[in-house]
């Protein structure tokens, strides 16, 4: 399969999608203001039709550098409940939170709710990592405490969010079950994701991966590339002895073509969906769309 | 071609990568004070992109501006700007001086550090337009391209002009502030919201308005800026000083070279003429008139002497994995030394006639960039791969000045 790197065009500094109803924000239903567009998809699942969802990420863009409207921020304010991911990740959004849990918004950032592993990686090690949401035991942990901080707004009707989350739970109790069975048919000793995206360390301690962080040759590198360039990434790969890995390269042909010249390694790249959401039909419109994606993408490289 | 080389000082020191407690924003360039709306990584109109968008802005010595990409080698042509006396880059802009002052290109290219991954944007190339001022200028940069502010000193006026990133990446020359600095030798580098200027027994910290601050520390003859994502260091007769913004919360330090080391005792290392490494990496190369370098780690806050057989005329630390530190010496030679050992690993013959001050060395995470104004090509060197020359890339106009972006 020919993984898709989705363009990740950025037109616009405000990014409001309402994803719940669709009056403008404000009147009498509950406003519920989320971060990141995996959570405002999953909080938009369970808050169904109680509250009016906004989210201020848009897809393709990037969780850490998304910047927010004046309206956007005094919303927050005003929100009856404002959902993000915490743990750092919204490094430019951060001082729009505590503004606006200042201003008296309950929030509730997913990662205080959940078991938060750290970075493995030398430079950032030591410190919280924040992709949570590659585990999607973990996202479970996180519906049930929006669930119960929705069914605490007033005015909403507990009993169907009640419904709506545990509708969603078994959703993810399914997807859950998928990953197993499709990471089950991976011999053992190919479980390994040799790779240069940095977010799969929950869903590698939750499934049984090893990650190998590799660096990726760019492009100034594939333009006369030698041996030596390729000896870091060919040794991970003979030593993981996979068939794929999953690189964010912008050359993905030129690279499989140069590991197999330069370091007679023969090996498929694949690309998975990382830290957003897509445009619907890109592969990763919902939290379970990118989750399937993904473990398909896995699965098949693995085991091919 | 390997010549033997002895450290003279702290072996300990060198190349040590401070591994835990690090997290992200803690960099200088810090901005969590900055105004709803500042562009922080994501820019109108531009796009995010898998690998870095690196490229090659070349000026020639008429002030024809071009962009080589450096993944495909297309060429494209910017414009024109005044005749070029010297150019400096953060790795997005090129900030040319010339008889009007200073002209911002804006490649459109540039990298976002978040210390455990990068992420990578490409927009359209063009002139954003011109500070005003009489040179020569001397340009201190921060960590990013779309935030904090950007430094230019002007000799020829004495003054002090601190640009605001976020208007550059908008297409404007915005000043944050102007001062009078009444000194010919000066600096002003980029710190927190403010700057350090220096006036030249010391530096002051300067807040946005350009207001000095009663923040200040000794430092005479300052010279050679850099920002790493730990600290903003400046060279100083005896050592450096090492500056951080937190929160608004300014903090500066000294880090006086090791003993028998300094330039006023009599020994041969001699002062920091100039900064340079990776971009962000906490340790840099620091250039002496002297033979051998310096290698300054931002994080250990430590020095470490390295000596070699001849003066250089350029040094840039890599600080990676191996400890890379590459450099050109007067005879026109790159060389490469690893930071662990201070031994030479490996050499390139000469690839100038001549090392003028057009010539500017820059190193990425994979190949290093010299331009050769007299052949007109810029060479691209494999610095870990045995000085191998990878490719000789002809731009158009010619390289008398280029800057290596997209970083």
């Amino acid at each position: 399969m020919r993984p898709l790197r989705c363009a990740a065009l950025v037109t616009g500094l405000v990014a409001v999608s309402v994803l719940a109803g669709c009056s403008a924000p404000g009147g009498d239903t509950p406003q519920i203001v989320v971060t990141t567009n995996i959570l405002g998809d999953v909080v938009g699942e369970i808050a169904g039709d109680e509250a009016e969802v906004t989210t201020l990420m848009k897809p393709n863009a990037d969780p850490h550098s998304f910047e927010i409207s004046a309206q956007e921020a005094s919303l927050m304010e005003s929100a009856d409940l404002i959902v993000s991911n915490g743990l750092g990740l919204e490094e430019g959004l951060q001082q729009h939170l505590d503004r606006a849990v200042a201003a008296g918004a309950p929030a509730l950032a997913a990662g205080d709710r959940i078991a938060v592993l750290d970075y493995t990686s030398e430079e950032a090690a030591g410190t919280p990592d924040p992709h949570f949401w590659t585990d999607p035991e973990r996202m479970i942990d996180v519906v049930d405490a929006v669930e119960s901080d929705i069914a605490g707004i007033p005015g909403v009707d507990a009993a169907a969010v009640g419904a709506n989350a545990d509708a969603y739970r078994a959703e993810l109790e399914a997807l859950d079950q998928e990953m197993v069975e499709a990471f089950a048919a991976i011999p053992e000793d190919r479980r390994a994701l040799v790779t240069n995206h940095h977010v799969f360390g929950y869903l590698a301690d939750r499934f049984g991966f090893r990650v190998v962080g590799a660096v990726i040759p760019g492009g100034t590198t594939l333009a006369a590339p030698s041996a030596a360039d390729l000896r870091d990434l060919a040794s991970a790969i003979e030593e993981a002895d996979v068939p794929t890995i999953f690189a964010e390269s912008s050359q993905p042909d030129r690279l499989v073509q140069v590991l197999a010249s330069e370091a007679g390694v023969e090996v498929d790249v694949a690309e998975l969906f990382t830290e957003s959401l897509t445009e619907p039909g890109e592969g990763a419109d919902t939290y379970l769309t990118m989750m399937r994606t993904n473990t398909e993408r896995i699965a098949d490289g693995l085991s091919s | 071609m390997k010549l033997s080389k002895s450290l003279v000082a702290l072996p300990l020191a060198v190349a040590c990568i401070g591994l835990a407690g690090c997290s992200a924003g803690a960099g200088p360039a810090d901005d969590d004070g900055a105004p709803a709306g500042d562009g922080h990584g994501e820019i109108e109109g531009a796009a995010e992109v898998a690998e870095p968008p690196l490229g090659l802005i070349s000026v020639d010595a008429a002030g024809a501006v071009g962009l080589l990409d450096l993944l495909n080698e297309e060429q494209s042509e910017l414009g024109t700007v005044g005749a070029p006396l010297g150019l400096a880059t953060d790795g997005r802009y090129a900030f040319v001086s010339t008889d009007d002052g200073v002209e911002v290109v804006d490649s459109g290219r540039w990298t976002w550090d978040h210390v455990d991954h990068f992420h990578y944007y490409r927009a359209d190339a063009r002139i954003a337009g011109t500070v005003e001022g009489e040179g020569p200028a001397e340009i201190s940069t921060g960590m990013l391209s779309t935030a904090g502010s950007t430094g230019v000193f002007f000799a020829g006026s004495g003054e002090a002009v601190l640009l605001d990133n976020a208007a550059l990446a908008d297409g404007e020359v915005a000043e944050r502030f102007r001062i009078d600095v009444g000194a010919e030798d000066g600096l002003v580098a980029p710190l927190g919201e403010g700057a350090l200027v220096s006036d030249g027994d010391s530096l002051v910290f300067h807040d946005a308005e350009g207001e000095a601050t009663g923040t200040t520390v000794p430092c005479s003859d300052a010279a050679g800026s850099i920002t790493t994502r730990v600290a903003l260091a400046v060279g100083c007769a005896d050592g450096a000083i090492l500056a951080t913004a937190t929160d608004g919360d300014v903090e500066l330090e000294h880090v006086p070279f090791p003993d028998g080391a300094g330039s006023d005792n009599g020994s041969d290392a001699g002062a920091v003429t100039a900064f340079a490494a990776r971009k962000g990496r906490p340790t840099v190369a620091g250039l002496t008139e002297q033979r051998g370098f310096w290698l300054l780690d931002t994080r250990e806050r430590e020095w470490t002497r390295v000596d070699t057989d001849q003066a250089l005329e350029r040094v840039v630390a890599v600080d990676d994995e191996d400890g890379h530190v590459v450099a050109l010496d007067a005879d026109g030679r790159v060389r490469v030394f690893t930071a662990e050992t201070g031994d030479e690993i490996a050499a390139t013959e000469p690839l100038l006639d001549e090392v003028t001050d057009s010539v500017s060395l820059t190193v990425d995470d994979q190949r290093a960039y010299l331009n050769d104004p007299s052949a007109g090509v810029v060479h691209e060197i494999d610095y870990a791969g045995d000085a191998r020359v990878a490719r000789t890339l002809e731009t158009s106009p010619a390289p008398d000045f280029v800057a290596e972006v997209g970083r």
